[in-house]
């Protein structure tokens, strides 16, 4: 449904998006993660054709952004950030000024108005005039705009932002039921968001991808905790060398207590292994847990992985600078 | 082309959700109901060999200072929001990612300006059948005519210059200034330096600056001459304007 293939972006001389390559299938609903300014809406604006990429190739329902950019605007919905919206009009008005620019045909659009109404819950303030409804209703007459013409690919840019507890899981559960006929792409910056809707998670930082996995993979990944009291870099150096441990994170030490965080290979639970060894060596065990890593610790991680790797490559650029620093 | 008319009549539709088009319109119609009865004051005095008498629709409209001044502020009252005001509320993302091309959101924008402002010429030529039937003043209808179209070609060109500038910023204020300064040259700018040229007695200079100048132009047509030069010059700087703001909107989806 979408392919997008090292596409670029560049404001000026910063490069807002970097060639971002991935592929979403059809009936996926993939959350586009990001901290703010990561490259999130500037890449829906390139896939929805109201930017053009500096580089690159997206492709979305079969049409190309750059050859065909009309007919890739019939086949999306977009759904832009703070929901921009002409507030003097009406909301049954406003859809159906909407469904005749998206080429509804006349005879369908009473219907389709309906339809969309009805789906977004929006049929008791039909007649109300936008700008004197809440938040909450302004996001779903955005939401039932993108749908009016019922497109094969829904672009949602951060569709909960600013709305109530209450709108949001109103919001969710409209959107996971939409995800039964549309493919979908989301984005936003709530952890909870993409594990209450998305079944992927692209996560994107510094305009590049770090992330693009299952979100069932991304949950699996689990990690060991444990609480030590002992001399803290013998400690550390036993933890590493036992077999299987990928790497071991010291999270808090006062004392002569030791916290670490410790990843293990494929995931593999070595929590009686590591209770061995420690004991083994007369230290205290304070703790021991198993746990998933949650998706907001992954993010965590990508962000900052991501960041060392330009400051790394920012000081190859400038060696000098930084020796004289 | 075939969203021009859905579009073109959100745009119209639009006027009339502020206070803006109905002030102008009134204003318009204060303003040309005042030069008829200053007209007929005119024409009653007919012993007295005034010189409006031969001329009268120069002297009704576009010899009125009144007429001018309402036009530098309909002007760029009527255009400084078209894309302004779209940009600044976003609404422009939702306008240029529906399947619409950037000249029709650009045609329908500026027929929405022409209209309202020959909307706003209407009551001056409302009060002319009065002035013939009930009168009896048995003036020419062609100056009539030809004024009406120059009146209309010269509107086209300041509302395509007007939206143009709109597509520059997101600032209404800003457009509307740069707007003013541009009618304000073509209208009365041009009049001083024609002054000035004829007092220096550099009369080729003077030639070419009384061709620019709006007032000149409009005052040819309103005496009967339909200037074909003239209407090309409205049409060309109209299609001009128009294609740079298509420009504009497409330059920017890559800045």
């Amino acid at each position: 449904m979408i392919e997008v293939e090292r596409l670029s972006r560049n404001y000026h001389a910063v490069r807002a998006v970097d060639q971002v390559s991935f592929q979403v299938g059809r009936g996926e609903i993939v959350g586009l993660l990001g901290p703010n300014g990561a490259g999130k809406t500037t890449t829906m604006r390139m896939l929805t054709t109201f930017l053009r990429p500096t580089s690159g190739r997206a492709v979305l329902s079969g049409h190309d952004v750059l050859d065909e950019p009309l007919e890739v605007r019939k086949k999306v919905g977009y759904l832009p950030e703070n929901v921009p919206l002409y507030l003097e009009m009406r909301v049954r008005e406003y859809l159906g000024y909407r469904a005749s620019l998206k080429d509804v045909p006349r005879s369908k659009r009473r219907s389709s108005i309906d339809g969309v109404l009805e789906r977004c819950k929006l049929t008791d303030v039909e007649s109300r005039v936008l700008g004197h409804l809440s938040k909450g209703y302004r996001q779903r007459v955005g939401l039932a705009e993108a749908l009016i013409h019922d497109p094969d690919i829904l672009v949602l840019d951060e569709p909960t932002a600013g709305l109530d507890p209450m709108q949001i899981r109103e919001v969710r559960a409209l959107i996971r039921e939409l995800g039964d006929r549309h493919t979908i792409l989301l984005s936003t910056h709530i952890m909870s968001e993409v594990e209450a809707v998305c079944g992927r998670v692209l996560m994107i930082v510094k305009g590049k991808v770090a992330v693009d996995d299952q979100l069932d993979h991304l949950q699996v990944q689990s990690s060991i905790v444990v609480e030590v009291r002992g001399p803290a870099a013998a400690i550390r150096k036993v933890l590493e060398a036992t077999p299987g441990v990928s790497r071991v994170d010291v999270t808090d030490q006062h004392g002569e207590i030791l916290r670490a965080e410790i990843q293990t290979k494929d995931g593999a639970d070595l929590r009686e292994t590591l209770a061995q060894r420690i004991i083994q060596n007369g230290w205290a065990l304070r703790q021991l847990d198993h746990r998933r890593s949650s998706l907001e610790e992954r993010f965590v991680r990508a962000v900052r992985e991501a960041t060392i790797l330009t400051d790394d490559r920012a000081d190859k650029d400038h060696p000098t600078e930084t020796e004289a620093a | 082309m075939r969203h021009l008319f859905t579009l073109f009549r959100r745009e119209l539709a639009s006027y009339f959700l502020g206070p803006m088009a109905f002030l102008i319109l009134l204003a318009f119609q204060v303003i040309a109901w005042l030069n008829f009865w200053a007209l007929v004051d005119d024409l009653s005095r007919s012993t007295q060999s005034f010189s409006g008498l031969r001329d009268p629709l120069n002297t009704y409209i576009s010899g009125s200072p009144a007429f001018w001044m309402g036009l530098f502020v309909a002007i760029p009252a009527l255009t400084m929001r078209l894309v302004a005001e779209e940009r600044r509320s976003g609404t422009i993302e939702q306008l240029l990612t529906a399947p619409v091309t950037e000249t029709e959101v650009v045609l329908s924008k500026w027929l929405a300006g022409v209209v309202m402002y020959l909307a706003l010429l209407v009551p001056f030529f409302l009060y002319l059948p009065f002035l013939y039937y009930q009168a009896k003043f048995y003036f020419d209808v062609g100056p009539v005519i030809s004024l009406g179209l120059g009146l209309t070609s010269m509107g086209m060109m300041f509302v395509a210059i007007g939206l143009f500038f709109s597509s520059l910023t997101r600032n209404q204020i800003i457009a509307a200034v740069l707007t003013f300064a541009t009618a304000f040259t073509l209208i009365v700018a041009t009049q001083v330096a024609f002054s000035f040229a004829m007092v220096t007695r550099r009369t080729d200079l003077a030639e070419a600056i009384q061709f620019v100048s709006v007032i000149h132009q409009v005052n040819t047509f309103g005496s009967g001459q339909f200037d074909l030069r003239f209407l090309a010059l409205h049409v060309s700087a109209s299609v001009l304007m128009l294609y740079l703001t298509v420009k504009v909107l497409e330059y920017r989806r890559e800045s």
